[in-house]
């Protein structure tokens, strides 16, 4: 039977492109993942945790290995193998942590010699690190060879204040109990009046919020609480009657608790 | 000459009035944009989600895109040189070009249109942003896309009634549907570009000033170059293997040489913009580096650096597939046999090149290996992987196929020129010359800083393309009105050639879409680059053989959809004389000694 040209031909660049994605399928597999953000702020964090935070932050978030190395010279920048000793002496009247501080977040102000001056300031986007993260990224360098003694203190306020530029990190952790918060929505809030969440039934009258934390943001869900009718209205649904009273009816520590539940559905 | 009824005649008219549609919904987003605001900032596409559907869709669109692009540059081209020689063969073979682009414009409009439906319903927060900043630029893609449309419509419909001494405006046409079609692809591009290097805005992410410092960002006008050439290598390369399926399904001989014929143009013309699409490809890399060095070590160094692996295993098989196929070609011109002791040295040349540029820097090894080894890179290869060896090795493989070509434009001229001996003489220094120059800069570069080795592939580049000016301006008058040893046997080659052509255009359609990862890839957890992160659970860049079947699952339905495509566009002729449809379909089989 002759096989027709068509048929010849589909199974050829069938065969082709399933090739190229076998090859593709058999090389290292590596994805990228959205950097976790890193809080410390007033909480107790002893130095050998802090050292690990900004060791975690320097081959990660920070992206600090794709031009530096540790113990080894690099064409692009310095080998930071001692740096925390040689930092206190890099310019003089300058402590080492104030060195470092700056060689972080204004890395053109001080180029050390035979390098290209191309490294971004960290607390700015792409790399974007908040306070909390450049403070551990400086103990880690001071550790290099050097004495820790960076505090948060030292840290300015202005640092990472863009960090998150246009968009919200990726995760936000509030202090609020999503089991606490569970009861909340189906009791006191009365929210399963108009909307359903996952398991839990209730009348279309509001959207289903079964993946309400897929697709929203924390500061929305918290503001559209508080203000409904400013937040304004998903289209396809009625305006004005989510109540807007939740402000003065749910005690803040019950408002923290509905928001981490309904941050729970994805 | 009469023409039968065109085909699709009702299907771009409605593609473009659903575009205008679009553009009117678009227009009126300002006004929604305070509400848009409060919408979510992502909505969930059911079964495969949002990021999925909006890669498949937008590579579909970007393929389809690319098509109609790419091969109207092309067709005109063919069309002026019909004109101008009087030669009706490539009247008709423009107009068989304009055909394919024509039965596909509907498709990329249809596309187009759903991928805004999708960015609008699936990412609104993206999407309020980007109109933000680019609002104006909407109306002046609407009413080019009008300008398009028509051109095209006048263009194609008019090919009888624009005949004769209205010829040059025929050709006008087809030259101002092309200048329009740029000028779309520059506006869209300045939206792809400013999400990768974004420019014009202040730090919260909103306009500083007018639109115009957001599209010149460091990549537009890069990005716009190298897709403007990878248009028609992509055009060339669909047309090739449309050929190379109407050859292999052909019953007749006439036919298989007419599509023999046609398969040989569009590969010219897909090799001729190959070879200097990698300069372009240098010039966008530099700039992304210029952009953010983070970014250009991430995209070389970083995750993505195994994809440049897959990248030069492609581009070799393209390399190789081309003058394999010149190569077959030249089987079917008598007087070739001069020019075969060539081939093993050129084969070696391009499989030596082939290997060093797919070379990796690190390879993949387990702690144990790795120890014995000293290091993730071998001692001997780890040289190979390096961009001083790959830059070199690039440079010759573009030498050797263009020493490839010019064999098979030769291969039955004999110059009756004479200064025919001092011609090649300097024709083959020039081969020489670049030769050493691209060696020499490459071997220098593993002895100098990373800074200066990049500038050496300036050098190295200059000395290519300065050695195909001078080759070419020689070539010219050393064949105008030589001998032929015989008749180009158009339809007698093997095949095999035919399957290489198709190979050829699956190899590059799957390259643009591994490309499109590349270039969406490197911006990883952002929307626009530093500006505005991607909060949505589908932030996280995939691993690069997830991207590959994706990439391989959307190419079989382009496939299938252009196999369609074409299948619709063939059925206004059928019933009817091969011929009697347009313009006379040229004789061809033993009936011309010119290559092209």
């Amino acid at each position: 039977m002759r096989v027709p040209v068509g048929v010849k031909v589909g199974v050829f660049s069938v065969a082709v492109m399933a090739s190229y994605s076998w090859f593709a399928n058999s090389i290292p597999q590596i994805e990228s993942r959205p950097p976790q953000e890193l809080s410390l702020e007033g909480g107790n964090v002893t130095p050998a945790q802090l050292i690990k935070a900004g060791e975690e932050i320097y081959r990660t978030k920070g992206t600090c290995e794709i031009c530096h190395q540790i113990g080894q010279k690099g064409t692009r920048a310095p080998d930071l193998a001692g740096v925390g000793a040689r930092a206190a002496k890099a310019k003089p009247g300058m402590s080492a942590k104030a060195y470092l501080l700056e060689s972080l977040i204004q890395p053109s102000a001080h180029v050390v010699e035979g390098f290209p001056p191309i490294m971004p300031a960290v607390d700015k986007p792409p790399i974007a690190l908040n306070r909390s993260e450049v403070w551990a990224l400086t103990a880690f360098l001071q550790s290099l060879g050097g004495t820790v003694d960076v505090a948060l203190n030292d840290i300015p306020a202005s640092v990472g204040a863009t960090a998150g530029a246009t968009g919200a990190p990726a995760e936000v952790r509030l202090p609020g109990d999503p089991k606490a918060g569970k009861t909340v929505y189906m009791t006191k809030g009365g929210c399963l009046a108009c909307h359903k969440a996952g398991d839990i039934p209730g009348t279309p009258v509001g959207p289903d919020l079964s993946q309400l934390a897929r697709i929203q943001t924390p500061d929305y869900i918290m503001k559209k609480i508080l203000d409904p009718k400013g937040a304004g209205t998903v289209a396809g649904f009625p305006p004005g009657v989510m109540p807007p009273t939740f402000g003065q009816t749910l005690t803040a520590r019950e408002f923290t608790d509905l928001v981490a539940f309904l941050l729970t559905l994805k | 000459m009469s023409r039968g009824k065109p085909v699709g005649r009702s299907a771009p008219l409605a593609a473009g009035l659903l575009l205008a549609a679009a553009a009117v919904a678009l227009l009126g987003l300002p006004a929604e944009a305070q509400e848009a605001a409060r919408e979510p900032a992502y909505r969930a596409f059911p079964w495969i989600g949002s990021r999925l559907a909006v890669w498949a869709v937008a590579q579909l669109h970007l393929n389809f895109a690319a098509f109609i692009l790419g091969v109207p540059i092309f067709a005109v081209i063919i069309e002026i040189i019909g004109w101008r020689t009087r030669d009706a063969r490539y009247d008709w073979l423009a107009h068989e070009f304009v055909k394919l682009t024509f039965a596909a414009f509907s498709t990329t409009a249809l596309l187009g249109a759903l991928l805004l439906f999708l960015f609008v319903g699936y990412y609104p927060k993206f999407w309020t942003y980007m109109t933000s900043i680019f609002f104006p630029t909407y109306w002046i893609y609407a009413l080019l896309f009008f300008a398009e449309t028509f051109t095209v419509y006048l263009w194609y419909y008019g090919w009888d009634w624009l005949q004769g001494s209205r010829k040059w405006i025929h050709v006008g046409l087809g030259v101002l549907s092309n200048l329009f079609g740029t000028a779309i692809l520059f506006v869209a591009n300045s939206w792809v570009t400013f999400m990768i290097s974004p420019a014009g805005i202040d730090e919260s992410g909103a306009l500083k000033g007018g639109v115009w410092a957001a599209i010149t960002n460091f990549t537009w006008m890069p990005i716009n170059i190298h897709r403007l050439i990878a248009n028609i290598v992509f055009g060339g390369t669909i047309a090739g293997a449309y050929a190379a399926f109407r050859f292999l399904a052909a019953k007749t001989d006439e036919e298989r040489a007419r599509y023999d014929w046609m398969g040989y143009v569009g590969n010219f013309v897909a090799l001729s913009a190959f070879i200097v699409l990698p300069f372009a490809g240098y010039w966008l890399g530099r700039e992304i580096y210029a952009f953010n060095q983070t970014m250009g070590i991430t995209m070389m160094g970083g995750f993505m650096s195994w994809l440049w692996i897959i990248q030069a295993i492609l581009i070799g098989i393209l390399f190789l597939g081309s003058n394999y196929y010149l190569w077959l070609g030249m089987e079917r011109i008598p007087g070739a046999e001069r020019y075969r002791k060539y081939v093993p040295p050129m084969l070696i040349i391009l499989t030596i090149g082939f290997m060093v540029w797919a070379t990796p820097r690190s390879m993949v090894i387990t702690l144990d290996e790795a120890r014995a080894m000293g290091g993730t890179h071998h001692p001997l290869l780890g040289f190979l992987g390096v961009m001083s060896a790959k830059n070199t090795v690039v440079n010759l493989m573009i030498l050797t196929t263009f020493l490839s070509y010019i064999l098979y434009r030769r291969a039955n001229r004999v110059s009756t020129r004479p200064w025919v001996r001092t011609g090649m003489a300097v024709q083959w220094a020039a081969f020489g010359a670049a030769a050493v120059i691209v060696v020499f800069y490459g071997v220098y570069g593993y002895f100098v800083e990373s800074i200066v080795r990049i500038g050496f592939s300036v050098y190295q580049v200059l000395a290519v393309l300065a050695a195909i000016v001078v080759v070419m301006a020689i070539d010219v008058p050393l064949f105008k009105g030589a001998r032929s040893t015989g008749e180009i046997r158009w339809g007698t080659i093997a095949p095999r050639s035919q399957y290489v052509l198709i190979l050829l255009a699956v190899t590059f359609t799957w390259l643009m879409g591994l490309m499109g990862f590349a270039r969406s890839g490197i911006r990883q957890h952002w929307h626009v680059y530093g500006v505005l992160r991607d909060t949505s659970p589908e932030a996280v860049t995939p691993a690069l053989g997830y991207a590959a079947n994706v990439i391989t699952v959307v190419t079989l339905v382009f496939f299938a959809l252009v196999m369609f495509i074409f299948w619709l566009g063939g059925l206004g002729e059928k019933g009817k004389e091969a011929g009697a449809h347009g313009h006379a379909a040229p004789v061809l089989a033993g009936g011309s000694d010119q290559d092209a």
